[in-house]
């Protein structure tokens, strides 16, 4: 087929990276090439010229190339039809679209006009050799978004292995009180999803277990997992307390997120899945003494389950997906000293102050300021929440970006503060309606459906909204003295409150950055997982097969985290219908593209 | 009344070294860590938000800056490396050129060269002068005595002219520092009364500098106040003791005493605030301006000159020291009659009289605003 190219650009300067010469005398060289005219940078087109041209060259079809050349084909279709050829057959050949905007412009450029040339899809000649794919999933974490991935793949009929950390599923999400904006319960939400998990015949639960080696290409990964000592046999074990009753030695509950005390052999919360105990062996006396101590919670289990002599166990998965579902954890407060996080009794953290206002938290749900105590054991005062003796605050003030938006921490926003810092105002705005709540903000960003009339609710109960973050936060006479500017009334802020929520934000969560090693993905300048493009690609990584969901790719809210686990789900699912792992980051070679798009158009 | 905005301003600040005012978001950490920020001068923000708006009249009415003694807190407590502090500072530099009616204040701000090249102007000026005057009247070997190269009668009357021509640029541009910040204020009318019953504010500022002093860290506070102190002694003996000092070989140690003192004060603080900037360990020393530079050099030019004058003069070597007085001069003159009219020398007057000026203002507007509005809403 007698072809003509004509390279038009648009100026946009998106083609820097490609040498325009050398794609020129390329495509000359191509087969049915019968000429070549650069136009330059937006030509003005003459229809009739063009046509004439066609006519002269015979041309039956006519190949425009360049950053974006369907700027320029209603000019070429029409001088097509005028000189008498099929319209269809004017092609495009658009380097920008097809990624010749970096490094490998030059190639790329050449490959794409190669297979409009000869009247082929970039796409289908490009697409790289691939493996069968394994029909399991690995999910790495069972936060939201982890349980999310997990049942979306598994209602298909597919197998998936999920990977979690700590002794129980549900994540950060099981600890909160309400979600935003809906104020909706947190647990009723959550619970229906992990008792699924729990009772799913395609689901392969494996908790208190990490991933420790991966290994393989796209579409056949097989995965080394280590399944941490339980001490507590889980298909035994009817969790009726007994060995917690008995057992002497006491640890910060994680799940409270350290504000009440958990013994060493514990269950995380009373919902967890697997509903089990678990020995935490870093304040187990037996294990800690080696055998020679205690041990009493084997001895007054009545279903004999306990095995404080259990070793971890290595399985090996192979799987040919793999999601990343990590999620985060919280800014470590106390590097910010002048909030007097971890010094002043009454500053809690976000976490905190939601376990606080939990009906199922240790005060259940009675909001509290901290009553001082003396420790025998420690022999020191301590300060603890206590539901009797704690007095309900009269006061409250919530501190917004709080290690956000912070070039001294970090420079991102964590985009769930502003929305969890209103829904704690109306938590406490609910629970003690004669309280002062006072929100400081740099900025009010509450840019979801229905959270900016959110927003104007919660200002419409009383709370107090003030621009401009706190500086400070010292204690006087037993309250908390807030020091800060109220940029809208210009006046200094200086008064003390009851207590003070820092309202921290998302980082990384601990061992993702080795996860990543593990993996061979990128992660960027803040630790969090790369997405292969933001906006076209968000859920898969540069290595095939191996796709992230939830915050672990950036922080976002829980309808986002869900929607990604769905999206994400999707993909492993197509990966697994066409049979083939997807590897995205190999490129096939020009003269591979030249053949495969010359053996496409004899089909 | 319509405020007219200059979208430039903020641009032209660049030159006086505030890089980076549109950083700011105004979260209002800056103003709430400083330790001088009190109502109604709350700062460094407004001033940050007045230069984003490029409020240019507004800015020039504000005494903030000179209340500021860049102990550098904001900015290293500013979430957005936004420099505050530095921001201060290029406002004091601005305002230095805006309280002077020549003009030249501003050029040397704008132009490095063309300050330095006043500077050696004014220098060579002074040389050729003091060379002429000296070869015209007596001996260059003698330092004392009837036939002396430069005889201290004649220096008392070139220092006490050239104090009274500075003294002229000076007030002048203070009475327009005056009448920009609380004259033409129409909102706040000072009643003469207090001007005079608040006037010890003046003496004391500028002797004490108590309120640098409330920083959080002391020494910058103690450098400086050595600096000023030894400064100020050193004017008082040249301006009034002069002959004392220079009377030959036998020593007038009152004098002496005084003067030695000073001027190690002045060259240990000198080569403090020099190796300070020029480590910039510190992030008030981080930024430094041309003229900070200048200042700094001339000063120690000064100095260290002043010292191997006294040294020349006690060893009898009259031609050496004829020279070096020479030399000396052709630093103190360019120093003088440059750096404290248009330069980093003008705030030793600036400073204590916006300090003055602001508590004057402040005592009338808190009572306006007392009787305008009640107490602020608290918990």
């Amino acid at each position: 087929m007698r072809t003509g190219v004509y390279l038009c650009q648009t100026g946009t300067g998106d083609l820097d990276a490609v040498n325009l010469h050398s794609v020129v005398s390329y495509a000359g060289n191509l087969p049915n090439v019968e000429m070549v005219k650069d136009l330059g940078t937006m030509p003005a087109l003459n229809i009739e010229t063009l046509a004439a041209e066609i006519r002269a060259n015979d041309l039956q079809r006519v190949v425009i190339a360049g950053d974006s050349p369907g700027f320029f084909k209603p000019a070429f279709t029409t001088a097509m039809r005028n000189a008498g050829g099929d319209p269809s057959e004017v092609r495009l050949a658009s380097f920008r679209q097809h990624g010749a905007s970096f490094g490998i412009g030059t190639v790329r450029a050449k490959s794409v006009l190669a297979c409009a040339t000869f009247g082929v899809p970039y796409g289908l000649a490009a697409i790289p050799d691939t493996t069968a794919t394994h029909p399991g999933t690995l999910v790495i974490g069972a936060g939201v978004a982890g349980i999310q991935a997990s049942l979306e793949i598994a209602d298909a009929g597919k197998q998936v292995f999920l990977v979690e950390r700590t002794g129980t599923i549900g994540g950060h999400m099981a600890m909160f009180d309400k979600t935003f904006p809906t104020l909706d319960c947190a647990a009723c939400i959550l619970t229906p999803k992990m008792v699924a998990v729990g009772q799913h015949e395609m689901i392969d639960l494996m908790t208190y277990s990490e991933v420790e080696e991966v290994s393989g290409s796209p579409g056949d990964y097989t995965v080394k997992v280590r399944k941490k000592a339980r001490r507590v046999d889980i298909r035994a074990c009817v969790a009726c307390h007994a060995c917690m009753d008995a057992c002497p030695q006491r640890a910060p509950s994680e799940f409270d997120s350290g504000i009440v005390e958990r013994k060493a052999i514990y269950m995380p919360f009373p919902q967890a899945v697997p509903n089990v105990y678990l020995v935490d062996e870093q304040s187990c006396t037996y294990v800690q003494s080696d055998g020679a101590k205690c041990g009493v919670c084997a001895k007054k289990c009545p279903k004999g389950c306990i095995d404080l002599d259990q070793v971890d166990e290595i399985v090996e998965l192979e799987v040919g997906n793999i999601i990343l579902a990590l999620g985060y954890d919280i800014y470590d407060a106390r590097k910010i000293e002048r909030y007097g996080y971890g010094v002043l009794p009454n500053v809690l953290t976000a976490l905190e102050f939601e376990r606080l206002t939990n009906a199922s938290g240790p005060t259940s749900g009675k909001i509290v300021t901290k009553t001082k105590r003396f420790n025998k054991r420690t022999k020191t005062d301590e300060w603890v929440f206590d539901a009797e003796e704690g007095a309900a605050p009269a006061s409250v003030a919530i501190i917004h970006c709080v290690g956000s938006r912070d070039a001294n921490h970090n420079a991102y926003c964590s985009r769930v503060c502003c929305m969890y810092s209103l829904k704690f105002a109306h938590l406490v705005k609910e629970k003690l309606p004669d309280a002062d709540c006072f929100e400081f903000y740099i900025d009010m960003r509450a840019f979801g459906k229905g959270y900016e009339e959110f927003a104007d609710r919660i200002k419409a109960e009383g709370t107090f909204v003030v621009r401009g973050r706190t500086a400070k936060v010292t204690e006087q006479d037993g309250r908390m003295v807030i020091k800060g500017e109220d940029i809208v009334s210009d006046r200094m802020v200086d008064f003390p409150v009851d207590m003070v929520i820092l309202a921290v934000g998302l980082v990384p969560a601990r061992g993702a950055g080795e996860l990543a090693r593990l993996l061979g993905i990128q992660t960027d300048t803040d630790g969090w997982f790369s997405e292969l493009d933001y906006n076209s690609d968000p859920t898969d990584t540069e290595r095939g097969g191996i796709a992230v969901a939830g915050v672990c790719q950036g922080p976002k809210d829980i309808p986002d985290t869900v929607a990604q686990a769905a999206a994400v789900a999707a993909g492993a699912l197509k990966s697994i219908a066409i049979g083939r792992g997807l590897d995205s980051r190999a490129s096939v070679p020009l003269s591979e593209i030249e053949a495969r798009a010359a053996d496409l158009t004899r089909v | 009344m319509a405020i007219r905005a200059n979208p430039k301003l903020i641009t032209e600040l660049e030159i006086y070294g505030a890089q980076d005012v549109s950083k700011c978001y105004h979260c209002g950490n800056c103003s709430a860590t400083c330790p001088f920020s009190k109502e109604p001068y709350i700062f460094p923000r407004r001033s940050m938000r007045s230069l984003q708006m490029g409020l240019e009249a507004k800015l020039e009415s504000d005494l903030e800056p000179w209340l500021c003694y860049y102990c550098g807190e904001c900015s290293v407590e500013c979430p957005r490396d936004a420099e505050p502090g530095e921001t201060m500072m290029s406002l004091r530099r601005w305002l230095t050129a805006r309280y002077d009616f020549t003009g030249i204040s501003r050029l040397f701000y704008l132009s490095w060269k063309a300050e330095l090249l006043a500077v050696i102007i004014v220098a060579l000026i002074a040389g050729a002068g003091f060379l002429l005057y000296g070869f015209s009247q007596g001996n260059i070997t003698q330092y004392n005595g009837p036939d002396a190269f430069l005889p201290a009668s004649s220096i008392h009357i070139f220092d006490w002219t050239l104090a009274a021509v500075l003294l002229a640029l000076l007030l002048t541009n203070c009475a327009r520092m005056w009448w920009f910040t609380v004259g033409r204020d129409t909102k706040v009318h000072v009643p003469l009364s207090a001007y005079v019953r608040k006037i010890y504010l003046l003496p004391t500022h500028f002797f004490t500098q108590m309120r640098y002093a409330r920083c959080e860290q002391k020494r910058p506070w103690a450098i400086h106040l050595v600096l000023m102190l030894s400064y100020v002694t050193m004017l008082i003996l040249i301006m009034f003791f002069l002959a004392p000092m220079w009377s030959g070989p036998a020593v007038k140690w009152s004098v002496h005493v005084f003067g030695l003192a000073a001027t190690a004060g002045l060259l240990v603080t000198t080569i403090i605030f020099l190796r300070k900037r020029l480590k910039k360990s510190e992030v008030q020393y981080q930024h430094s301006h041309e003229t900070d530079w200048m200042f700094l050099v001339l000063l120690i030019v000064v100095a260290a000159t002043g010292l191997v004058q006294f040294t020349l003069h006690r060893l009898g070597l009259g031609t050496a020291a004829n020279i070096n007085y020479v030399i000396h001069m052709m630093a103190v003159v360019p120093m003088l009659l440059l750096e404290v009219p248009f330069s980093k020398w003008s705030h030793m007057a600036y400073r204590p009289l916006a300090m003055y000026f602001a508590d004057l203002k402040a005592e009338e507007m808190v009572s306006k605003a007392r009787e305008a509005v009640g107490a602020p809403q608290a918990a």
